[in-house]
């Protein structure tokens, strides 16, 4: 315990920062799951992910932590707000669950989880730490991103236009109205 | 070249065969189709006689004629596995060209007369011509992966053929009955060729056996081999306790009973240990299981024999008890005995159930032998040739099964004389009940409906001129091998050169003197006449006629007394132990075996209906086993030490 | 590399075409742009590329399984006439999705960079999951769909984890990167890098269905329409193959002892599963979805047991499944299309159900025949090409000395064989009083031909040798 808090005391304004944003991340990660009405899920959601976002700048990575809001936070969950006020759900429609059910899952879910911990604490799962004398601190700007999409990484990141454009075919001809359908 | 030709031409001509008629069987007229088969199978024998002229020939002139190969194509090269579509052609495959071929187009001839009325005639010449070409592979192919191929087409072509009246549920039932049994035996086959690959890194015959000739006797790696094609044997040749399928097999035409379940294919078992007798000589453990699978095999069938009343049955149990004096004569290393009652058994049994097939036409598909009896009159062709046949298989000289029969129990009784005295009992026990069949078959009163009486007919021309043919061969292929250093063990001995190298005891020359092989030559076949008289009493002179399975004795009223007594005596002492253990055998054989098969069929099933119920359609489910697999393999990988 | 640039224009072409008033164009135009792209896909044949700064391999294994895959989609799209009938289908959207998750499945035959396959495993799946869902009017495929997408996001996230973590352990996404980390470790192999490597398996296992994370299989591949289902059962499971032998064969061949044992459990649950549960099916289709299951059991055999003879087992075999496979869905299109029409006016047993067959053989010789031969192929019967695939699977195993695996592999095989001839004995032994089945003559030299390369490769497997 005393070798906890030891380590506590030591730590950096960022190393706050980060306990702070991981406890956060967490717990509004647990609540989207654990929420019964779909629109708090949602909403903690947009938390973990501004949460995430906080984690970017934090290991430099501005322009990641800028989209990750503006398109996740910002686009697609106010997209995923609306249809479900749109679509109305209601508690009732909710699938019920037996306890044996869920007692299964989290006993499953947190041994997993327990696993993985014990697994990347080993000394063997070791990275090796951050060199202040190689370290650019330039390498998650936009710039940088960006030549290096363009130039090493270009015919993924063409093909994933392809992704995108399967997904819109996708959704536009599984949404389209057909004659028989009924309107809105 | 010109040997790789007429190879490549024997197993064409039924696949043209087939072809024409597979896909045409519509469009050809019926008798267009039968002479099709018929003369294809018949061109394959004529260009194996002239094959066979020519290896003779040239073994004269060369002293060491070696094997014969033709290789058509490289097929596949796996790694360092080599394997050519390739014919190998000696001694061996000769043989067996030459009777598969040669009754296989008896059978062909003979199958015109007896389908003309069948609506599938030319899909059933077609299949023949099929199971023709799979069998010819099977003897032809130079490597153990072409047996396979023909091994399994042949359990195919004998799986559509059972099936092929298939408006009856039982038939189809019999059908799958055979084939699984069939897959099992060939699972054992297979893991067997696989470990051979893995042994000698070849599967060719010639290179194989090479390599194995430097192998020490007994070596544990030859042992599973060898008992793991002894598996695929088993199935194969109706060996106990893959065996119950033989005669529920029955259900498909005759003709087809003659050819594919007594001729041709329930003998390759018996080839295939032949042809590896090499691996089998050197490793004696397994011939002695073998013998003792063979010797229980050919006593537990022959004595279920004693009581079948339908005609087919009783062949066919007579069938699975010949087999087993086959493989009896392999178990003590008697390879050319064992071959030698492979061709003649072709020959007689071949007979025997086509001569049935033409009491059963006669009797419009009647197979009771129970309402049967006096057919001598009305079938005269048919009796005297199933009389030659009959003779031939209980083993009474000069016909061909004796002198068969014989050498394979002269040579067990060098090896072991109990071995000897159950086979004589077997032998007993056939020639009793073959006689037990021909008597209540043609003689004594007919025992028919009216109706029956009247359609009585001869069979037509194309079903008596092979019954003849067959009655011949039956009679005189016997000269093939007389006792005392015949024409086929000459012929066959260099097929042995390598057993003779790695085991020169298990061929060293006969030590019973003459007078002892008499000796027993007559045991045999005084036993043999002995049982043969006993039914002769039995069921001509007193007529009796087995009883009905729901009304009382249809015993004539004539019967006096004082004889009903001798009968009852006869029946207390002999008749109801035998009975007794039939049934017990009938009963451990049929339902015992056949649970165990339904057994796993049954677990199959059950397994299938427990996984199904797995996939209930919930996502939340699905998820669910999809993270516990994560983890048991995370924790297997990490958390176990294994 | 050139399929990959001319599928992507070729699918936006489509979907422009779709624009047409007349929709008969769009099928001639789908054929005809597979084929150009099978026919540009050789033009670097017996040469070896990398392409884009190293992120897509050109070599002769590749251009062998991107071989497969096109001609598979050539006759899944061939067999896609009905499309023209049916007045809700859309055709336009639907060929242009099928071309370009072929993109998505050559970047998963050629990638050489863990971002190519990511996005190649993606592009695939999402035009699979809106292809499941295509016919919109059915529950079922609605269902199948959305279970499809939820399972697939599932293991989608599990695969990124696992990259990210081999990232991190080996600092290089290029299989070439990982490989020099793994076979050279100057310290010991991090354990991120093994967990990595176990989750990046799990995402590819999932893809081509292996037990135990087969479960959405039967329910989509039951759900979906037919033809996307025999479209899925090829050429998905065959680009799956082509990854994970990469990446087995490349990057992680170094620490085979590591995974094989997985691998090998694996390979025999999904055998036993897909086997046994497919015994107790009464729907064809449904039988056919645990079927592939099954086949990918046989598949990886030749993973678990990876060594020399593998790659040519792998290609033989997804060869030899996938064209038996189309033949088989092909059928039963027309057969369940026949029995659909009756069972309106009359009302009968299900259309996709084994009785559905009955007495087809004697209808239709061709289609009878035609399906018969691919059950033996699948069945692993001699003298079709399945038997060389099974057989040159089962050797991979003798050469590593796997001997159980093989007997599991031999037995399975044996109740594979119990529900492939349901099909036949109901095709050729039982009474169906039906009347003939027309086939359109495009149709015809499909099944044609599939049949013919079933027999052809059946009796001369050597033919693909020396290819690669």
């Amino acid at each position: 315990m005393s070798e906890f808090l030891n380590q506590f005391k030591q730590l950096t304004a960022t190393g706050y920062l980060f306990w702070v944003l991981a406890i956060l991340a967490l717990l509004s990660a647990v609540w989207v799951v654990t929420a019964r009405n779909p629109i708090h899920s949602v909403l903690a959601l947009i938390a973990t992910f501004f949460c995430l976002s906080g984690h970017y700048i934090l290991l430099n990575a501005q322009f990641l932590a800028a989209v990750n809001i503006i398109v996740y936070a910002g686009a697609i969950m106010v997209l995923f707000l609306f249809t479900i006020m749109f679509l109305n759900l209601r508690r009732e429609d909710e699938e019920s669950k037996t306890n044996l059910t869920k007692m299964a899952a989290v006993v499953v879910g947190g041994l997993l989880m327990v696993m993985l911990i014990t697994i990347f604490r080993a000394k063997s799962a070791q990275v090796p730490t951050f060199n202040p004398v190689s370290f650019d601190s330039r390498t998650g700007l936009v710039e940088n991103l960006g030549s290096i999409l363009y130039s090493d990484y270009i015919l993924p990141f063409e093909l994933a236009s392809v992704l995108f454009l399967v997904a819109m075919v996708g959704a536009v001809m599984l949404g389209k109205r057909e004659a028989g359908d009924r309107h809105f | 070249m010109q040997t790789d030709l007429l190879c490549a031409l024997i197993p064409l001509f039924p696949l043209i065969g087939f072809i024409i008629n597979g896909f045409g069987f519509r469009r050809i007229p019926k008798s267009l189709a039968g002479a099709i088969a018929t003369v294809a199978v018949l061109a394959s024998f004529l260009t194996s006689c002239f094959l066979f002229g020519a290896f003779l020939g040239n073994a004269n002139l060369t002293s060491t004629a070696g094997p014969l190969k033709a290789v058509l194509f490289d097929w596949i090269s796996v790694g360092d596995l080599d394997i050519s579509f390739s014919f190998q052609i000696d001694q061996l495959s000769l043989l067996m060209l030459l009777v598969v071929t040669g009754v296989g187009s008896l059978i062909h001839l003979y199958s015109i007369g007896y389908m003309k009325h069948d609506e599938g005639f030319g899909k059933f010449m077609a299949f023949l011509n099929l199971f023709v070409f799979f069998m010819l592979l099977l003897v032809m192919g130079s490597n153990y992966v072409i047996m396979f191929i023909g091994w399994e087409g042949v359990g195919l072509c004998s799986y559509l053929l059972i099936g092929f009246w298939n408006t009856n549920t039982n038939y189809n039932n019999a059908a799958r009955k055979a084939f699984v049994m069939n897959r099992i035996g060939d699972l054992g086959f297979l893991l067997g060729i696989f470990w051979i690959i893995n042994l000698f890194g070849t599967t060719e015959y010639t290179d194989v056996f090479k390599q194995a000739t430097s192998l020490a006797i007994g070596d544990p790696e030859i042992l599973a081999i060898t008992l793991l094609l002894f598996v695929g044997a088993m199935g194969k040749s109706a060996q106990i306790p893959l065996y119950t399928w033989l005669p529920d097999a029955m259900a498909g035409p005759t003709p087809v009973s003659a050819l594919i379940h007594a001729a041709t294919m329930v003998t390759a078992g018996i080839y295939m240990v032949v042809r590896s007798n090499v691996l089998y000589t050197l490793s004696p453990l397994t011939l002695e299981i073998i013998g003792g699978i063979a010797i229980a095999t050919a006593l537990l069938a022959a004595s279920i024999g004693l009581l079948q009343n339908d005609i087919k049955k009783v062949l066919a149990y007579s069938t699975v008890s010949q087999l087993g004096y086959m493989f009896l004569g392999l178990s003590v290393t008697a390879y050319t005995a064992g071959m030698f009652h492979v061709i003649t058994h072709a020959f007689f049994k071949a007979l025997l159930f086509l001569g049935a097939g033409s009491v059963i036409h006669a009797m419009s598909d009647e197979q009771d032998i129970r309402n049967m009896g006096g057919l001598r009159k009305s079938l005269p062709v048919t009796f005297i040739t199933f009389l030659i046949g009959t003779i031939a298989i209980s083993g009474l000289p000069p016909f061909a099964g004796f002198f068969s029969k014989d050498e394979i129990l002269a040579h067990v009784f060098e090896h072991n004389k109990v071995l000897w005295a159950l086979g004589v009992l077997g032998s007993a026990l056939t020639s009793f009940y073959m006689f037990r069949l021909l008597f209540l078959t043609f003689f004594g009163e007919f025992r028919g409906t009216e109706e029956q009486r009247h359609h009585l007919h001869e069979s037509p021309a194309t079903m008596t001129a092979p019954l003849v043919f067959l009655a011949i061969l039956s009679a005189a292929g016997g000269v093939l091998n007389l006792p005392g250093g015949g024409w086929l063990s000459d012929f066959m001995a260099p097929l042995f050169e390598g057993s003779r190298q790695v085991n020169p005891e298990a061929f060293a020359e006969s030590t019973i003197d003459h007078s002892t092989e008499y000796i027993l030559m007559a045991v045999s076949a005084g036993v043999a006449l002995i049982s043969g008289i006993i039914a002769y009493v039995m069921y001509v002179s007193r007529g009796a006629v087995p009883a009905p399975e729901t009304t009382e004795r249809s015993m004539p009223e004539q019967v006096v007394y004082n004889k009903y007594y001798v009968d009852e005596f006869y029946e207390a002492i002999i008749v109801r132990p035998i009975r007794g253990l039939g049934d017990a055998l009938y009963s451990f054989g049929e339902f015992i075996i056949d649970g165990v098969v339904n057994g796993v069929a049954w677990l199959v099933r059950a397994g299938s209906n427990q996984l199904r119920l797995l996939q209930n359609g919930s996502i939340g489910f699905y998820v669910f086993a999809m993270v516990l697999s994560i983890v048991a393999i995370i924790a297997l990988r990490f958390f176990v030490r294994f | 590399m050139f399929p990959i640039v001319l599928l992507s224009v070729f699918g936006i072409l489509l979907l422009f075409l779709g624009f047409l008033k007349s929709r008969a164009i769009l099928l001639p135009a789908a054929l005809l742009f597979l084929l150009v792209s099978l026919a540009v896909n050789f033009i670097d044949w017996n040469k070896t590329y990398l392409y884009f700064n190293g992120m897509l391999l050109s070599d002769n294994l590749s251009m062998v399984f991107t071989a497969i895959v096109l001609g598979s989609a050539f006759m899944v799209v061939a067999l896609s006439g009905s499309f023209m009938e049916d007045e809700s289908a859309q055709p336009a959207e639907y060929y242009g999705i099928l071309l370009f998750s072929l993109v998505g499945a050559l970047m998963m035959i050629g990638f050489e960079n863990l971002i190519m396959l990511f996005v190649g495993v993606e592009i695939l799946s999402v035009a699979m999951y809106v292809l499941t869902g295509s016919d919109k009017r059915n529950l079922r495929s609605n269902e199948a769909a959305l279970k499809y997408f939820l399972m697939g996001a599932f293991t989608t996230g599990i695969m990124l984890f696992g990259m990210a973590l081999l990232y991190g352990a080996t600092g290089s996404f290029t299989l070439g990167g990982i490989r020099a980390y793994a076979v050279n470790p100057q310290v010991g192999l991090s354990l991120l890098f093994y967990v990595g490597l176990l989750m990046l398996l799990i995402g590819l296992l999932f893809k081509v269905s292996a037990a135990p994370f087969h479960f959405w299989t039967p329910d989509v591949y039951d759900g979906a329409p037919t033809l996307f289902t025999a479209f899925m059962s090829t050429v998905v499971k065959t680009a799956g193959f082509a990854a994970l032998f990469r990446l087995l064969s490349i990057s992680f061949s170094g620490v085979y002892t590591f995974w094989w044992t997985i691998l090998a459990i694996i390979t025999t649950l999904t055998l036993v599963a897909g086997n046994i549960t497919a015994v107790y099916q009464n729907s064809f289709k449904r039988m056919m979805a645990y079927s592939s299951i099954s086949h990918a059991g046989y598949l990886l055999i030749g993973l678990a047991a990876l060594g020399q003879q593998t790659k040519q087992a792998i290609v033989f075999y997804s060869l030899a499944y996938s064209v038996a496979t189309i033949a088989a869905f092909g059928v039963l299109l027309l057969v369940a299309r026949q029995r659909n029409a009756e069972t309106i006016t009359s009302g009968g047993s299900s259309s996709e159900s084994f009785d559905a067959f009955n007495g087809l053989a004697r209808q239709n010789p061709l289609l009878g025949f035609a399906m018969a031969v691919s059950m033996l192929s699948l069945a692993g019967i001699p003298l079709t090409a399945g038997f060389w695939g099974k057989f040159y699977m089962f050797s991979t195993a003798v050469e590593r000395g796997q001997i159980w695996l093989l007997v599991v592999a031999v037995l399975m095989s044996a109740v594979g064989i119990y529900y492939y001839f349901r099909v036949i004995i109901a095709m050729y032994f039982r009474e169906g009083a039906t009347a003939p089945i027309r086939v359109a003559p495009f149709y015809r030299y499909v099944l044609v031909v599939a049949t013919l390369l079933t027999i052809g490769l059946g009796i001369a497997p050597g033919l693909l040798e020396g290819l690669f």
